[in-house]
């Protein structure tokens, strides 16, 4: 009886306006992703191929100088590596820093150089800024704005349409239990949603698959698998929602006005409001700020050096380590008042997520985002690479020294240190990965959250259809 | 008789649920926004008041001419709170000196340093009005013609002696009345709010432009509700009449916009001509330095040491900045020290005669390399994002977007305004430098004989535009959505008298 009453549905949804512009309007939308990312993402691998090997040329040139000149100068820029999937959310990428920099220095004396730290740039700001500000047709767009739109305009009459008809009363006339006529038109409509919608995304991927610039491997797959089942949830709740509005509600048009203002306002308003408002709890301190304290760490460290420096006589292993422990102790502070900002911001971004996380819209884009291998979630894991790699330099240069024994041990000056060449293959060079595991971690949450609102609306659909008079 | 039609129309429209909840929505999402926003703005203004501050506190620190960099900040637009355009994304702090011409693109940012809190999204008042009053608009109109056919209650009008074009003006009236109630409503509350905020002082520059704004928010309106009723005129029921409504809603608010961005092609790899470009302005610099190195080889001094030996408590740097993306490259020297020693007193002069040959000609390259730059930038940089603004303008959302920004003084135009009088500030300080003799002055490089004394340079201040330049810059958007107006309603007319009922 179920599938009687959904072929029903489908086929009085089948042969409707809606469902024709419906599928025009997701077919061009994922045309035109496939298409932007075939253009763009082949440029985007082959500039991290060219970064990555400058990186390993950048070594190669330092390490074949000197062992003291590679713990200097650092291991240079750490490229982030693209997503394959990027097409799935890349909303917030471009906001972010694609590289973090394990070279930054600051000055030089006549005798002395700054050892490299380890420095978190922003993203290159100004230089595109002044094109228009627009969200990026990328799947999130897809599915987070047009699709949920979409579920709202195949479910705001199921049930008050009928019953303007008087079709309900004669559905119910027969002997149908309410929630089987209920679950009908849920799976009708759910299958009419998804028929553009499976259409859009297969000639998406057929587009982008077929293309032989752009490889998609296992793992991918598996991933866009997620993505789609997330895309179905978040569906599910838009149509639940349709469906609860419309047995509640005596006209289709007063639930077309309502569904409509629910939209605009949980999933245009919420999401930028809320960041907005979350955005000002703690702000992290203007950069002079920063720039202040960074100054007068540096001041206070080297007026106790000039002060020690000058006591001791030139070339004396006394005044190398003097001179050593200004360079080392310098590099260590500013790396941590760095490190210290990363996390103040990361923090605030987190808390300000959270907060977000009352839209449903947010929520898919943060599960497109973590399974996609994009946005703040790939961002924190890139950086750990990044830490970790940035340890696995230091040991290595630590170890060098060490096995060299006409060095005197004395890091941050240029006669305390091993002056011979490395051998640049064995530098560990920095290999940015990708972890599915750890983003499914971080994303049960939201799917759990994202299921949960789903329940409920479903619940609720149901238990206003069973009380509602025909 | 038309004066009858519009009141049942009025009447009509005013006692509905849409119109409550079209109220209530807009009220409640302009109100809730505005205080956010205000404190965002008052935020902004705070951490722009440290930090014009800090830069005054700073310039007046420095020892040597040399040292003498300005940094000036950009003011925020207490108009962003309408659209905030471009204010918050383009730098707020940009720092001027002699060697270089300072752009938008050199420009940083000082507040809101949080750099990841960009992938948030943020909002402005015509952003809501953009989606919200469109919406609503277009609720308002797809029944007005298909459901009075519906109904039958348009054949029993039309029995009547009145002309239709009649009947379209008065649903157009009544309708546009309505719809102006959230408009004005909402914007009342905000004006309020603005007001009763003193940190928020606005003068009667600002309150025109406010009217500007709201004028374009009614042309926008005008037009949504004009496409409604062409819609409801073509189709013969209400509900083929929603969904197209709600289709060409979603197509021209929601995915026009961003569908033509993301088709046309934004590349990061630099165009010919910004390649081209790039090698004249290092031509220009590369002259530069061949000049110099030739004057240091002849001076009397031996060596081509630019440093004359001369070391000490400073520092000294010498390098070129440059930047192929935004064809940013520069010759960039400091001496500063101080202290002097006395063994270094035999070299001073021959120092002091290098800088008064080095930073006149430092400043003759930069103008040079400027007028190369400037033609480059507006070829690459500007006109592709001007290309894509134009395109934009094919969604009504795009010109009105445009047109509240050339209002609120948020659009490129606005921010180049300052930029504009960065530059002029620069040659100030030139003027300033040199009316001093300070290129030639010992002070340039050395502090032993004193500091500089900086309080007579003339302190930097950026005026806004005035309200015409504004409305001269917003009129064509403006005219734009009036002309898409009037052309709607005469094809309406055209199809409503043809149509059966």
């Amino acid at each position: 009886m179920i599938w009687h009453i959904a072929k029903r549905e489908l086929s009085n949804n089948l042969n409707s306006l809606r469902f024709a512009l419906a599928t025009v309007l997701l077919l061009g939308l994922m045309l035109t992703n496939a298409v932007v990312h075939l253009r763009e993402h082949p440029e985007r691998v082959q500039r991290y191929r060219e970064r990555v090997s400058e990186h390993q040329n950048h070594i190669a040139a330092h390490a074949s100088n000197s062992l003291y000149d590679l713990a200097q100068e650092g291991p240079g820029y750490l490229y982030k590596k693209p997503s394959d999937l990027r097409f799935c959310a890349e909303g917030s990428e471009t906001f972010m820093s694609d590289r973090a920099q394990a070279g930054y220095h600051r000055w030089s004396t006549g005798t002395l150089k700054s050892f490299w730290i380890l420095a978190y740039p922003s993203a290159t700001p100004n230089r595109d800024n002044v094109r228009p500000d627009v969200t990026k047709v990328d799947w999130g767009f897809i599915i987070g704005y047009v699709l949920s739109l979409v579920a709202l305009l195949f479910t705001f009459d199921s049930i008050s349409g009928e019953r303007e008809r008087g079709t309900l009363r004669l559905t119910l006339s027969n002997a149908i239990p309410r929630h089987t006529v209920l679950i009908g038109k849920f799976l009708g409509a759910f299958i009419s949603v998804s028929i553009p919608f499976i259409l859009a995304t297969l000639v998406n991927l057929l587009v982008i698959s077929t293309s032989s610039a752009v490889h998609l491997d296992a793992e991918a797959w598996g991933r866009l698998g997620i993505i789609f089942f997330v895309a179905v949830l978040y569906t599910c709740l838009f149509l639940a929602l349709g469906m609860l509005v419309s047995a509640r509600v005596q006209r289709s048009a007063v639930s077309l006005v309502m569904l409509l203002l629910v939209w605009v306002v949980f999933v245009v308003f919420m999401p930028s409001t809320l960041a907005s408002i979350a955005g000002k709890f703690t702000p992290s301190g203007p950069t002079y700020d920063f720039s202040e304290r960074s100054w007068k760490l540096h001041d206070e460290l080297s007026n106790d050096y000039y002060s020690r420096h000058y006591k001791e006589p030139e070339g004396s292993t006394k005044r190398i380590e003097i001179d050593g422990e200004y360079v080392t102790k310098d590099a260590e502070q500013q790396e941590q008042l760095h490190k210290a900002r990363l996390n103040l911001r990361i923090s605030e971004v987190n808390r300000a997520r959270t907060i977000t996380r009352i839209s449903p819209v947010t929520i898919v884009q943060n599960l497109l985002e973590s399974f996609a291998g994009t946005g703040f979630e790939r961002h924190l894991q890139f950086l750990e690479n990044v830490q970790t790699y940035v340890r696995e330099f230091r040991t290595f240069i630590v170890d060098t020294d060490s096995a060299d024994p006409e060095s005197l041990h004395i890091f941050g000056v240029r006669e305390g240190m091993s002056q011979k060449p490395v051998n640049s293959d064995a530098v560990p060079k920095f290999e940015d990965t990708l972890n599915l595991s750890r983003d499914f971690n971080t994303a049960a949450m939201e799917l759990l959250l994202l299921t949960l609102c789903v329940l409920v609306l479903l619940s609720g659909a149901y238990l206003a259809f069973v009380r509602v008079e025909v | 008789m038309i004066t009858t039609l519009i009141g049942r129309e009025l009447l009509n429209n005013l006692m509905t649920f849409r119109f409550a909840a079209a109220v209530f929505i807009t009220l409640l999402l302009v109100v809730a926004n505005t205080v956010v926003l205000i404190e965002d703005y008052e935020q902004r203004l705070e951490s722009y008041n440290a930090s014009v501050k800090t830069h005054h506190q700073e310039i007046r620190e420095k020892q040597t001419y040399s040292a003498g960099e300005v940094e000036v900040d950009r003011p925020p637009n207490p108009l962003s709170i309408f659209n905030v355009g471009l204010d918050k994304r383009l730098g707020n702090e940009v720092w001027i000196s002699h060697n270089y011409v300072p752009t938008l693109w050199e420009a940083r940012m000082n507040a809101s340093d949080n750099p990841y809190l960009n992938i948030l999204s943020s909002i402005d008042i015509v952003f809501i009005f953009e989606v919200v009053l469109s919406l609503m608009a277009l609720l308002f109109a797809y029944d007005a013609l298909a459901g009075e056919r519906e109904h039958g209650t348009l054949r029993l009008v039309l029995t009547h002696p009145i002309r239709r074009g009649h009947i379209l003006l008065a649903k157009y009236i009544s309708a546009m009345l309505c719809l102006l109630v959230p408009l004005l409503l909402s914007l009342l509350f905000a004006m309020i709010l603005l007001t009763a905020t003193t940190s928020i002082s606005l003068g009667a520059d600002d309150f025109l432009r406010i009217g500007g704004v709201v004028l374009t928010s009614i042309a926008y309106l005008s037009v949504f509700y004009l496409i409604g009723l062409l819609i409801s005129a073509v189709t013969q029921r209400t509900g083929t009449a929603l969904m197209l409504a709600m289709f060409v809603w979603g197509a021209l608010v929601l995915v026009y916009p961003n569908l033509i961005l993301a088709a046309i092609r934004s590349s990061d790899i630099p165009q010919a001509k910004a390649v081209s470009a790039f090698n004249q302005i290092k031509q220009v610099w590369d002259e530069f330095d061949r000049e110099r190195k030739q004057y240091l080889a002849t001076d009397d001094f031996p060596g081509e040491d630019p440093t004359f030996n001369i070391d000490g408590i400073g520092f000294f740097y010498e390098y070129f900045p440059k930047d192929p993306l935004t064809l940013l490259y520069f010759y960039y020297s400091m001496m500063t020290f101080g202290e002097l020693d006395e063994k270094f007193e035999r070299e001073v002069p021959h120092a002091q005669n290098y800088f008064q040959f080095l930073i006149p000609s430092t400043i003759k390259a930069a103008e040079r390399a400027w007028l190369i730059r400037k033609q480059a930038l507006e070829d690459t940089l500007v006109r592709k994002s001007n290309m894509k603004r134009t395109l934009l303008k094919l969604s009504p959302v795009g010109m009105y977007d445009t047109a509240t920004q050339a209002w609120a003084g948020t659009d490129l135009k606005g921010v180049r305004d300052f930029f504009d009088a960065v530059r002029q500030y620069r040659q100030t300080l030139i003027d300033y430098l040199d009316s001093k003799n300070a290129f030639a002055s010992r002070k340039w490089f050395a502090a032993d004989e004193g500091a500089v004394d900086w309080s007579t340079l003339p302190a930097f201040s950026f005026k806004k535009s005035g309200v015409e330049t504004n409305a001269k810059r917003a009129l064509p958007d403006l005219l734009l959505l009036l002309m898409l107006s009037v052309s709607l309603f005469m094809l309406i007319s055209l199809v409503f008298i043809k149509s059966e009922v």
